[in-house]
């Protein structure tokens, strides 16, 4: 069984790095050999995750299938599922493909429309408490019959009586080098890209297991400051582009994919498209100037920052910064008002959750130890109020970005155990 | 990660400590002012009237406790309970009570008068006090019982003597029926006092009174309408909203719900326009919807998809002649726009109704929120307001339910057309607010801000 709060649902099975766009595992084991025992624990265990995650959709597929053929009878069906859940679109997947395969097993073959006997259409939707999977099966002109099963929802077990949101971080990748941000692009398969200062890596999600596709490398010719900073941007007319310290990079248009980089100083997007406000990164250093573009109402700069968040209102966006001075700083395009008390670290970033308020900030924790947090608040005025309990990481927090849905985010925490930095996709769930 | 400078965060850290916890604590006293539409005369929880409406609920759940609270997701969670266990199929029920319970008035809560409350509330269960809990036999199985026991007109209250009592997070203070009722915390509460130190409530407040008086700074909480929730939150007013829940529908009375018209109520649930009555009408403060759950508490509720959009108007030449009356409530302006715009659609349809506010109508528009977060006693409980036939609910599976829900909706009894949003209009000064996806308060959670 997926604890909550604990594993991932993608798993991170082998960490790939090097000078070459192609991945080489003779090398990677010579190499790595002392990091091996490690991986490969982590390997089973999240592995043995998704093996647990794909047994729990057994008996409902299993008993689904059941009652479909059991309308139905062997033969030719067109077949549609359709997710009405929350579930996300790896384990729609998921869930589809064991339902395609129990049916199958039961003697359905899947066809188009024109040639099918039945028509098949399966809605995946949810109560409060669990998954409702409904089939509606048509014969023909005669008759339609529905069959439901159900099964209870990840995180359907109480949360803490005053978290209105709870935290679900999931392990996507590790590796000793350090991550400055990861994108997944959700799809059949799901890909991941994975930023270090070194090279883009590309990853397919198959059978559970990341699987290396290809590796862009980064030249750059000068070192890069401490505490390197990047962030990925998804694109819609390209695959991606890469901001890092005093350099820009953008994945080709044109088959093979490559990826251009050049020195630039060109400012870094905050927050997603919808937010359209920019911000001017020191190219050695690791934070934003505070230079903005074009700027939040009439202010065209902050005080430098680390990080930002945006919320948007009805009539205006609310911008935090998170300040090089440990202040906080909110920017409505009139007003640059200081909340100073607040208790977060240098890392924020907003989410669009599925309770309170809407938009919530996602906030890191103050202070340096060996375990970090990140915690949800509420920002009903100006006031955050927490709506989560704070998530632990082993390890500071060295990169949070939202991701590009506004749903989800990603953070990086660099384990103080064993070394790895190691990239979580955090998402949201209503508590009570 | 933290990057401020080292010394410079050695040096603030024990400040910045010191004031976080200033900073985001809640903070007790205040008095938090809540404008509502209700006029009730009872504060009684098994007022019938009164608990069925959100409103009622709410205050009924602030002076009253109930043995058992759902969560956020329908999970029962203990409260007067500790502890509860079922035997012979769920026909009796067995609860543990917490002890050391006080009414506001400082005496103990007992196992006796637990038993008595909840048999004004339900004169045919069989209820017997015993040490320190109760049992409760039915005369069938009764799955849903402590779901049943969470709902507000099963609270627990002391009556007889010149008020009633209750156990709850706040005290009467200064009740004025149907106009004022001013709470204090309890400080002695079970759970934790609350935040606040005072509720006033102020009753019998139109909605548009209710807007200025926020707008004013005359009041903390306010319900707003659902049509209205869209452009309060554009004119910058901080608006909370419940998930989709309140349902409305057309309900025919017995004279016209047979065979016979059979065809011309299918005709008039062809008619309506739902999308409209939920886009144009409700701003978006409602889903349009052809069943008698939300789908987000049924799972299935998708599958009764609504027969037309657009408003459909099937062949009129042979269809009988109709004048039917249509009856809402003329104190719900929200009710008499839909009503109208009913009446079009069925005329386009080459049906006449009449609205109006008549005693005995041919057909009803009604509201009812949801009774519970238990699908299965939200369905039933329904049923039972609509006067519709009793569920069939052969198990506790969705099919069932959906069987059962499916039977309702054939007997063409009623036309569901949307479940509505209840809306809260907040001051600056509340925070903590939490509502449940069916629209109840959490105000035990609510503090005042002092500095607003």
């Amino acid at each position: 069984m997926l604890e909550m709060n604990q594993t991932g649902i993608y798993g991170s099975v082998m960490t790939g790095y090097g000078d070459n766009s192609i991945l080489r595992p003779e090398r990677w084991l010579k190499t790595n050999g002392r990091r091996i025992s490690t991986f490969l624990f982590v390997a089973l265990i999240t592995l043995s995750a998704q093996v647990s995650l794909a047994s729990e959709w057994t008996g409902p597929a299993q008993q689904l299938a059941g009652e479909v053929v059991a309308a139905t009878g062997p033969g030719a069906a067109a077949l549609e599922i359709t997710n009405r859940s929350s579930l996300s679109h790896a384990e729609f997947d998921q869930v589809s493909r064991e339902l395609r395969s129990q049916m199958g097993a039961l003697g359905l073959q899947f066809v188009n429309a024109d040639a099918a006997a039945a028509t098949i259409t399966i809605s995946l939707s949810e109560d409060l408490q669990n998954y409702v999977w409904v089939a509606q099966v048509r014969q023909g002109a005669g008759t339609s019959s529905v069959a439901m099963v159900s099964t209870p929802r990840k995180g359907s077990a109480p949360v803490g009586q005053d978290a209105a949101v709870a935290v679900h971080k999931a392990l996507v990748w590790f590796q000793p080098e350090q991550i400055l941000d990861a994108a997944i692009m959700d799809g059949s398969p799901t890909h991941m890209a994975v930023l270090d200062t070194e090279k883009v890596a590309l990853y397919r999600l198959e059978g559970g297991r990341w699987q290396p596709e290809q590796f862009l490398p980064i030249p750059h010719g000068r070192a890069w400051p401490r505490d390197a900073r990047g962030r990925l941007i998804l694109r819609k007319d390209h695959l991606l582009d890469a901001y890092l310290p005093g350099m820009f990079c953008s994945t080709t248009k044109a088959s093979p994919l490559g990826l251009d980089c050049r020195q630039s100083d060109d400012p870094w997007p905050l927050g997603d498209e919808s937010a359209n406000l920019k911000a001017f990164f020191a190219p050695s250093r690791n934070y934003f100037t505070g230079a903005l573009a074009p700027g939040v109402g009439r202010e065209t700069a902050a005080p430098a920052f680390y990080s930002a968040a945006a919320l948007p209102r009805d009539k205006y966006t609310l911008w935090v910064f998170a300040g090089v001075d440990g202040q906080f700083h909110l920017l409505d395009g009139v007003t640059d008002q200081i909340a100073s008390k607040l208790d977060w670290g240098s890392d924020i970033a907003s989410v669009h959750s599925v309770c309170g308020t809407g938009w919530s900030v996602l906030a890191t924790g103050s202070g340096e130890g060996l375990v970090d947090t990140i915690r949800v608040f509420d920002v009903a005025d100006r006031e955050p109020i927490a709506a989560s309990q704070a998530e632990k990481f082993h390890g500071p927090i060295t990169a949070l970005w939202a991701e590009a849905s506004g749903n989800t985010a990603i953070a990086v925490a660099h384990n103080s155990e064993n070394g790895n930095y190691e990239a979580y996709r955090l998402s949201f769930l209503c508590g009570r | 990660m933290k990057r401020t400078v080292l010394a410079f965060f050695a040096a603030g850290s024990l400040l910045w400590s010191a004031l976080s916890h200033a900073a985001t604590r809640p903070g007790y006293g205040g008095t938090l002012r809540v404008n509502m539409r209700l006029s009730s005369t009872s504060l009684d929880p098994a007022d019938v009237v009164q608990s069925g409406s959100f409103a009622g609920n709410n205050i009924s759940s602030l002076i009253f406790d109930t043995l058992v609270t759902l969560d956020r997701r329908g999970v029962a969670h203990p409260a007067l309970a500790i502890s509860w266990q079922s035997e012979t199929g769920g026909q009796r029920w067995q609860f543990k009570l917490r002890t050391g319970v006080k009414f506001n008035d400082g005496t103990s809560l007992t196992a006796e008068q637990v038993a008595a409350s909840l048999r004004a509330a339900n004169p045919s269960w069989k209820i017997v006090a015993s040490g320190d809990g109760i049992t409760i036999e039915r005369d069938v199985p009764d799955a849903a019982m402590p779901a049943e026991l969470a709902m507000e007109r099963n609270a627990i209250a002391r009556r007889g003597g010149s008020a009633i009592q209750g156990t709850g997070p706040f005290a009467i203070q200064q009740w004025d029926a149907g106009k004022k009722l001013i709470l204090s915390a309890n400080n002695d509460y079970w759970d934790g006092r609350p935040y606040v130190d005072s509720v006033e409530i102020l009753m019998g407040q139109g909605l548009r009174e209710q807007m200025l008086a926020l707008d004013l700074g005359k009041a903390d909480v306010i319900e707003v309408a659902p049509e209205q929730a869209r452009r309060a939150a554009t004119e910058g007013r901080h608006v909370e909203s419940s998930d989709p829940s309140e349902f409305m529908a057309l309900v025919f009375a017995g004279n016209v719900s047979d065979e016979a018209t059979a065809g011309l109520r299918e005709a008039l649930n062809a008619s309506i326009n739902r999308s409209a009555l939920a886009n144009v009408l409700l701003q978006g403060g409602g889903d349009p919807s052809a069943a008698l759950l939300p789908n987000w508490l049924s799972g299935y509720g998708f599958l009764f998809s609504p027969p037309s959009d657009a408003g459909s108007h099937p062949a009129q030449t042979s269809r009988q002649a109709v004048n039917w009356s249509l009856a809402y409530d003329a104190n719900d302006p929200l009710a008499r726009v839909v009503a109208e715009r009913i009446v079009l659609n069925a005329r386009d349809a080459g049906i006449s109704l009449q609205p109006g506010t008549t005693n005995k109508p041919d057909l009803r528009l009604v509201r009812t929120p949801l009774a519970s977060l238990d699908v299965r006693l939200a369905l039933m409980t329904l049923a039972d307001s609509l006067r519709l036939p009793k569920p069939n609910l052969a198990s506790e599976s969705p099919e069932a339910l959906y069987a059962g829900e499916s039977g309702l909706l054939h007997s063409r009894i009623v036309i569901p057309l949307l479940h509505l949003r209840a809306s809260y209009g907040l001051s600056a000064k509340v925070r903590g607010w939490r509502n449940t996806p069916d629209g109840r308060w959490y105000l035990n959670g609510v503090s005042l801000d002092a500095r607003k």
